[in-house]
């Protein structure tokens, strides 16, 4: 039988650790559930803590500058000639086309648009208001998906695109299903209080995943995303 | 030709998984080093080193852990070659100040001064842990220590943390 000391030695160790012996423990003891409760609210303090701000100094890789070196040497009359001639091309188009931000980087610009969706809440979208934002896309979400309580179909970059609040455990986080925006691999980003990734769904375009910063209690991003994806059934 | 396609395609995919790392990494040497011009100096070596040596990652899931190593090795490396002087805990959170004081709420800058005066040992478990999602095997692992040195280890931190912090510990289990 597992003692109070020996309890909270392993959640201080882990917080978020629950093996059925810990977890029939945190049931019976009213004092552990306070002392866990007090513990996972330093935790989710410990996280951001952590999660100090990155210098935008320090955001060009090593090696895309040694490839930018590696143009020159033995090509470097070509490539200028080959530049001038791309600078040609690119000032007799550039009233084509505006500029290409990357899709983590308009994803967390759409979240400034909507700062309400962020809402804490229980209280989840009616059934025929969701599957109306869903079905535009051409998916649904399988029971016990979690509360939905943000649905709204959304610009982005030239198509309506479900966008969603989901209530889960690690606090709310943003859906969008990207049908129009296929990704090779899945990126992860963190930017402007927001971390997330993109998911390929081969077929489907992507999904985007964030969480805000300052409302994450320490779960991690890739695994919710995977959670998310495995909600989704496509109908097409 | 299909060659050079596919080591083209081989490296964007490389520069793409390094790029979506690399803030948690440069986090992750910022800790361990306490200092931030360190901390990029480190980082920019060790992802050339990854890039030089990127055929050695032969699984992409596995690609965190794999760079956490290089940024390890490196970080001391650094440590042998410059024999980096001994400085004052409160000198260095005072140096990074501004880096520590970018949140909006005063306990998160408390948190990290705290974070900052916790000893090396006990302040990269912890770091391991809550930023780089490790469990306590992989963090045993990248350490070099037993599965119950971790835990020790990372009970510890957070003992300290909470009281450096003012939390209430009169529920703490006692050693």
């Amino acid at each position: 039988m597992m003692d109070h000391n020996h309890y909270r030695s392993a959640v201080l160790a882990d917080p978020h650790a629950s093996d059925a012996e810990l977890r029939a423990h945190l049931e019976s003891c009213a004092e552990c559930r306070a002392f866990t409760e007090q513990l996972l609210r330093f935790e989710s303090r410990l996280e951001r803590a952590l999660r100090v701000k990155i210098p935008a100094t320090a955001h060009v890789l090593p090696f895309e500058r040694k490839a930018a070196a590696a143009a020159q040497g033995p090509w470097r009359w070509p490539a200028m000639a080959a530049s001038v001639l791309l600078g040609l091309v690119v000032a007799g188009g550039v009233w084509l086309t505006l500029p290409q931000r990357s899709l983590a980087a308009d994803v967390v610009a759409h979240m400034a648009g909507e700062p309400d969706a962020w809402k804490r809440t229980e209280v989840p979208v009616p059934d025929p208001a969701l599957n109306a934002v869903l079905q535009q896309s051409k998916v649904r979400l399988k029971p016990g998906a979690g509360v939905v309580s943000y649905a709204s179909s959304c610009d982005f970059r030239g198509h309506k695109v479900p966008h969603l609040v989901v209530q889960t455990p690690s606090g709310p986080v943003t859906v969008m299903v990207l049908v129009h925006e296929a990704v090779r691999t899945s990126m992860r980003f963190d930017e402007q209080g927001y971390r997330g990734t993109i998911v390929p769904v081969p077929g489907h375009g992507s999904i985007a995943v964030l969480m805000r910063d300052s409302e994450s209690t320490g779960g991690d991003i890739s695994r919710i995303a995977a959670q998310v994806d495995d909600a989704i059934v496509w109908t097409r | 030709m299909n060659d050079e396609v596919g080591g083209k395609q081989r490296r964007a995919r490389f520069q793409a998984l390094c790029q979506s790392l690399r803030p948690d990494l440069l986090r992750f040497a910022f800790w361990l080093s306490r200092d931030r011009a360190l901390a990029e100096d480190v980082v920019q070596e060790s992802m050339l080193r990854a890039w030089k040596a990127q055929d050695a990652l032969l699984d992409e899931k596995a690609a965190k852990p794999w760079l956490l190593t290089i940024i390890r090795r490196e970080y001391a490396r650094t440590f042998e070659r410059k024999r980096l002087p001994t400085v004052d805990v409160d000198e260095l959170v005072a140096k990074e100040e501004p880096m520590l004081a970018a949140a909006e709420e005063q306990h998160i800058v408390e948190l990290r001064a705290a974070l900052m005066k916790l000893p090396d040992e006990y302040r990269e478990p912890l770091v391991l842990q809550v930023l780089m999602g490790f469990s306590t095997a992989e963090i045993a692992l990248e350490m070099g220590l037993s599965g119950p040195a971790v835990l020790t280890r990372l009970h510890r931190a957070r003992r300290q943390l909470r009281a450096a912090c003012g939390e209430d510990t009169s529920l703490d289990p006692q050693e």
